[in-house]
């Protein structure tokens, strides 16, 4: 155990896979910095180059990535009061008033080291929760695993979505794209129509890189809409002094405990917990007055809170192969590219990369902190690189990349259409991400649901004969129904009202 | 947005019967105790026709609060349709003239169209990021990039 845990150790403290460390944080501070460019864009950039590295030089690249782009999404949050990622939202609520009084350098240091503070612990989270839920999941079989992905697609689909149904028929569709190519089971061709490059099925990188990258070129370009403001200012001194450090534990602590609870429900994502972190900061806080107008503690609890939930969010994407949010989704999606399958099996089959992923992100958040502080001004300064460089670059890379992937020019077709899909499911309110985890997860969904039905012969009974199988299908239905009935529910109570004081 | 709802759920209804008529072309099951490939498929046929009838159904005799601009602009649609065209062009053309030569046309254009009026800019930009992409993909990963075959 400790031989493996060591062996994890000097795994990734190899020189080649600190680099890729590096260069995932660097990466992950300029995507996050940059207004209009999404952790979740630059981690599907980097993908196509992760399938010539070792699993374990991929997963400290995308780690880094994933915890500084985190962290970098505060810095145009807090001097252009635009997030650089939506999970920086609250930041910018007092990160902005502070920059507006001439204190954007303690506002910076306050988010980094709150993000720093987050971070670690989601990590101690993640290490010290992950092994007892893998040690549960592994006594699961087809009609448990069935369940558990229905309800991973279903949590996604429902939760923080404006419309349920909109984001059910994004996963109906991405389940209907996964049912291209040849059965998985019986090995008949299924709508190839008679391509043969459609026998493999529809590969989820492309149409990963097409649904989030694509669509914010043709906006960008095409629609010309400005997505990276100009910013005029200067910073100072960022480095924070350990007694405002003091000041702001109680928030950091509040933040990261609901950035990783939040973090580990799938589908509920960085956005909720921020929010949900600033505004429990200010009912606990001595200075609730001050709360938007500039108070470090309403940097500091958010900012935990957004790097805490990257923690949170690995533990289910670990231990039971369902992601809470799309930049797992896409992390689950490198892992699969590597012939790892996140899950139970994993803790089980191969413990040493679980550790090296615990020893990843713990150097990817101490190299963010480094990195961060000693290069803040360079990152204030991209937010200068305009757009008309930035997207043709991405266009460019795009191609590229899905080209690279098969050296075959089919999956840069397959990328724009789903680029062209993306635009006109975000322009007509269909959400992206449903869609992007049923084509990740419908493979498994099918085999669990037809090995079920095999072992049952054909009896539909099976799933709630299990008990844990008729959880995971009850809080499924329930989160498809709840957002549906809640609406007439609140319009009936105020009818009722309305009747009650009349 | 309740017009826009009422075409999407028809065309997602109308889409779900295609789709089903594609599904019956499928194997059905033929061994006993198995599912045949055309399970999911009609699995998805029945959960996709039930929920456009749903969106229907609710857009046509519910309240709903959902905002969307969903009108494109003459402007948009034809840059959508023009960097679609490009991007294709730029695609066929790869295997005759090749990355290196043009890809530098193909940056030098889309900054063009993003409102990059500077030439030299255009021309650095261009070279630097061409010469990156072709040494990092081709050198670093050794990924074999399309080369000039017109000759």
């Amino acid at each position: 155990m400790s031989g493996t845990v060591i062996a994890a150790l000097v795994d990734v403290l190899q020189i080649h896979n600190l680099f890729a460390s590096a260069v995932g944080v660097v990466f992950g501070l300029f995507i996050g910095s940059t207004p209009g460019l999404t952790i979740s864009l630059g981690m599907v950039l980097l993908l196509p180059i992760t399938f010539k590295l070792s699993a374990v030089t991929a997963i400290c690249l995308l780690l880094g990535l994933y915890a500084s782009g985190m962290t970098g999404g505060s810095i145009s949050a807090i001097l252009l009061n635009i997030p650089g990622t939506p999970s920086a939202s609250a930041t910018a609520i007092d990160g902005y008033e502070m920059a507006k009084k001439g204190r954007a350098g303690e506002a910076l240091g306050s988010a980094v080291s709150s993000s720093f503070f987050g971070g670690m612990f989601g990590l101690a989270c993640l290490a010290s929760i992950s092994p007892f839920i893998a040690k549960v999941a592994l006594k699961f079989g087809a009609p448990e695993l069935f369940a558990l992905v229905l309800l991973g697609i279903t949590l996604i689909c429902s939760f923080g979505q404006r419309s349920v149904i909109k984001g059910l028929i994004s996963g109906v569709l991405g389940l209907i794209v996964m049912t291209v190519g040849l059965d998985p089971m019986m090995g008949t061709p299924r709508f190839t129509f008679g391509v043969v490059d459609l026998q493999a099925g529809i590969s989820f990188l492309p149409a990963m890189i097409g649904l989030f990258a694509i669509p914010q070129i043709l906006v960008g370009i095409a629609g010309k809409v400005p997505v990276i403001p100009e910013y005029n200012s200067k910073i100072t001194s960022v480095l924070p002094k350990i007694r405002d450090i003091i000041k702001l534990i109680k928030a950091m602590l509040l933040g990261s405990s609901i950035g990783t609870g939040i973090g580990a429900i799938p589908g509920a994502g960085g956005p909720i917990a921020v929010f949900l972190s600033y505004d429990y900061a200010r009912k606990i806080s001595k200075k609730s007055d001050n709360f938007g107008k500039g108070e470090a503690e309403g940097v500091a609890a958010p900012e935990s809170a957004n790097n805490a939930v990257a923690g949170g969010a690995l533990i289910p994407m670990l231990t039971l192969g369902i992601p809470g949010d799309p930049i797992t989704a896409i992390l689950l999606a490198a892992l699969m590219i590597q012939g790892l399958v996140p899950g139970p099996l994993l803790f089980q089959q191969t413990p040493q990369f679980v550790y090296s992923v615990f020893w990843a992100f713990l150097v990817a958040n101490i190299m963010n902190l480094c990195l961060t502080f000693s290069t803040i001004k360079l990152w204030v300064r991209v937010l200068k690189v305009p757009e008309r460089i930035l997207l043709p670059i991405i266009t460019s890379l795009c191609v590229v990349g899905t080209y690279a992937l098969r050296i075959s020019f089919f999956d840069t077709g397959v990328m724009f259409c789903f680029g062209l899909l993306g635009y006109f499911m975000k322009r007509y309110g269909f959400p992206i991400v449903p869609m992007l985890l049923a084509i990740i997860l419908g493979p498994n969904l099918e085999e669990h649901l037809r090995i079920s039905l095999i072992i049952s012969q054909g009896d539909p009974t099976i799933f709630i004969t299990h008990p844990i199988s008729l959880i995971f299908i009850i809080i499924s239905i329930f989160s498809f129904i709840n957002p549906l009935i809640t609406p007439a529910m609140k319009t009936k109570l105020k009818n009722i009202c309305k009747i009650w004081y009349r | 947005m309740k017009k826009l709802n009422i075409i999407i759920s028809i065309v997602f209804i109308i889409f779900s019967c295609f789709y089903a008529f594609l599904t019956t072309n499928l194997p059905a099951r033929n061994l006993p105790n198995t599912l045949g490939s055309d399970f999911m498929p009609w699995l998805l046929v029945i959960c996709l026709f039930f929920l456009s009838a749903l969106l229907l159904f609710k857009t046509l005799f519910m309240v709903t609060s959902e905002k969307c601009d969903y009108k494109i602009s003459m402007k948009e649609g034809s840059g959508i349709i023009f960097l679609t065209i490009l991007v294709f062009l730029y695609v066929k053309a790869m295997n005759m003239f090749g990355f290196i030569s043009l890809t530098p046309i193909f940056i030098a254009v889309l900054m063009f169209i993003s409102g990059s009026r500077k030439w030299k800019e255009v021309v650095i930009v261009a070279a630097v990021v061409t010469f990156g992409i072709y040494f990092f993909f081709s050198k670093v990963f050794r990924v074999p990039l399309p080369e000039a075959n017109i000759f």
